[in-house]
């Protein structure tokens, strides 16, 4: 019999099938489109064909813009948003306009055509992390933007057509909505409890135990209780930081450890599914926030979303959070 | 250069990815797919768990309910996490008799025949006093979620708790309410004929436009010309219009779209909140095909990248 469940953060009920579970054989599987390496733009040798490079990593001081690089930045060719000077705002009528100001970058984050993320070892997942943070802060250290989004597509059924493993940055000039909604509904608990509501999970979870996938020194990975998707794992540090960029080194290498196991479990268990991954922080430049806590939500793409999600927001979940981890165990 | 927009309602931004735009037939890669007829489950004869007949229309209890008429409310809580049962209604509407998939094809008055059932199933679930919110909805094709079975249904889900989606358009509409003493809605739907782009359709009560700060590509909105805040109180007198603009706006997707997938929901004020927001709020319908994926930044923002500006849109739904 499925049961709602409310997520303690933003207050969002959603609907889980927890007798019924579905397990991670019983997902659809996406045919993967194979793509020709030899007209892949991010691969090394092809850099001619992306805009120049705005930072990469060369352990061998080879020139930008040649091979040489495990990690290579450059702006997005297509960008949801353009890099330009002025921000114009204005009204017309009921209707509010601001032009498309940003930045929008992508992160091809290894040489390999073939490789995935989840294939990464851990030295070069903590440069990669190291790269990310980089970016991260040279982004949200412009004035015009507001929020820095880190994310990640992987396969065609979560958005992305390019197969070469990459992650993307895009610099909003307002605040996301999601990212206010947790930050208000943070910031409530916090009123009421005088405490971080998403150090509460941590310690919840790790007494429950049931619905953790992996955990390490500083992270801990876990299928949220009111899930909005069947194997979606959050990855929260366990301790209180509300500012992405102020992890240290130390913290990056076990970020990046805890990121590939997540998505090589995923991997293992649901057949190298498409999914998507992006990190919550604080804004930039408000201080620091006692009530909110960075974390990174991994999505795997196994369900299409139908008219009831769209009208009520309410999301079905076919597989239950405890049962999900367990697999995700199971298989590391 | 890109454009970002705001959604008056839900204060939702949308980039407009202007430099990105495609034509319509470029979008829409999903084949209809369909069952032997000998094979439907919903032609006549074969149904079960049938609640009630209309005519033609036949309204059944879903197989695998995802909410449930049997049992009361119960409500728990597991540490910092609450849980409540599924206590509800899912029914599913089957809106013909014959083996025809899309309600596009039907003749008017079968379409305000089904608009008419709507209302009837939201008016007997409105007596429950558990429920706070029905919605009424329809998945057409399998890109919209719906199982590969060509046979015209929707659904209707009667729900214990708040519909987040609809209660932030009730947050929105009571703000703008408070500074204006007017609705949005009836502001909205003055200023978009005035404007014109972005109208689809439009008859004596209703319009049909693509909206402002379109989340999706030939997403569209139809609006009540009149103000009420409630679909099932309101349509009697208004159904032969309403299944004229929905038939309009179907077909249309159908011929400039290639057949695409499509989700509709009827946005009705949420029965709890009722006495409180007769004068802000204002029932429409959302309809959105299903020709793009969600991806993370959408995800992660709430925030969407639409590959095209909503007046080109509107401008190649209206192509004669």
């Amino acid at each position: 019999m499925p049961e709602l469940r409310r997520d303690p953060v933003v207050e969002r009920w959603t609907l889980i099938e927890v007798a019924t579970s579905k397990p991670a054989t019983q997902y659809h599987r996406e045919k993967k489109a194979l793509q020709n390496p030899d007209i892949c733009p991010f691969c090394p040798t092809k850099e001619h064909l992306t805009p120049s490079e705005v930072a990469a990593v060369r352990l061998d001081n080879s020139q930008p813009n040649t091979p040489g690089w495990s990690v290579r930045t450059f702006p997005n060719k297509f960008p949801a948003l353009a890099d330009r000077e002025y921000l114009n705002k204005e009204g017309l009528g009921i209707y509010d306009v601001m032009s498309g100001v940003g930045a929008h970058e992508l992160i091809i984050e290894t040489p390999p055509h073939q490789q995935q993320m989840a294939d990464l070892n851990d030295s070069e997942m903590s440069l990669l992390m190291r790269h990310y943070q980089e970016r991260f802060i040279h982004l949200a250290k412009d004035k015009r933007f507001k929020y820095v989004m880190l994310f990640k597509n992987k396969g065609l059924s979560a958005g992305s057509t390019m197969e070469h493993a990459h992650g993307q940055l895009i610099a909003l000039p307002m605040v996301p909505k999601y990212v206010l909604e947790e930050i208000h509904g943070a910031d409530h608990y916090y009123q009421i409890n005088k405490r971080c509501v998403f150090c509460d999970i941590v310690a919840q979870e790790v007494q429950d135990k049931e619905r953790i996938v992996v955990e390490n020194e500083k992270f801990i990975a876990f299928c949220p209780f009111a899930s909005r998707y069947a194997f979606e794992t959050w990855i929260l540090p366990k301790n209180h930081g509300h500012d992405f960029a102020k992890a240290d080194q130390a913290t990056l290498d076990q970020l990046g450890a805890i990121l590939q196991r997540v998505l090589k479990q995923m991997k293992s268990t649901l057949g190298d599914c498409a999914y998507n991954f992006y990190l919550h922080t604080s804004p930039n430049n408000w201080g620091d926030l006692p009530y909110f806590h960075w974390h990174i939500e991994v999505i795997p793409k196994l369900t299409r979303s139908v008219g009831f999600e769209w009208g009520t927001g309410l999301h079905i979940v076919p597989t239950d959070p405890a049962m999900a981890a367990r697999e995700l165990r199971d298989n590391s | 250069m890109p454009q970002i927009r705001k959604d008056p309602l839900v204060n939702r931004w949308v980039i407009v990815a202007t430099e990105r735009a495609r034509r319509p037939a470029s979008f829409n890669d999903s084949i209809p797919t369909d069952t032997p007829v000998d094979q439907c489950p919903f032609c006549t004869g074969k149904e079960t768990n049938l609640i009630e007949q209309y005519d033609e229309i036949r309204v059944l209890h879903s197989i695998n309910p995802l909410f449930n008429p049997e049992g009361g409310f119960e409500k728990s809580r597991h540490g910092l996490y609450d849980v409540v049962n599924n206590c509800g209604a899912h029914e599913l509407v089957l809106e013909t008799q014959d083996h025809v998939a899309n309600i596009a094809d039907f003749s008017l008055q079968s379409i305000a025949h089904v608009l008419k059932v709507y209302a009837k199933r939201i008016d007997i679930h409105r007596q429950n006093p558990l429920i706070e919110y029905v919605l009424a909805y329809k998945n057409y094709g399998v890109a919209a979620g719906s199982r590969a079975i060509g046979h015209a249904r929707s659904q209707i889900m009667a729900i214990p708790v708040n519909p987040v989606r609809v209660h932030n358009k009730v947050i929105g509409a009571k703000r703008y309410y408070e500074s204006h003493e007017r609705c949005l809605m009836c502001d909205l739907v003055r200023q978009e004929i005035k404007d014109g782009r972005r109208i689809v359709s439009m008859n004596q009560d209703f319009i049909a436009i693509v909206p402002f700060a379109a989340r999706f590509p030939f997403e569209v909105t139809i609006i009540p010309r009149f103000h009420h805040h409630d679909y099932a109180l309101s349509l009697s007198g208004h159904e032969d219009q309403l299944a004229q603009i929905m038939k309009d706006v179907l077909t249309r997707y159908k011929k400039y779209l290639n057949d695409p997938a499509y989700n509709y929901m009827i946005q009705t004020a949420p029965f709890k909140a009722m006495a409180t927001i007769q004068d802000e709020y204002h029932w429409h319908i959302e309809i959105i095909p299903r020709l793009t994926r969600v991806a993370g930044f959408e995800r992660g923002t709430g925030f969407y990248i639409s590959p095209i500006p909503s007046e080109m849109a509107a401008g190649y739904l209206k192509e004669e």
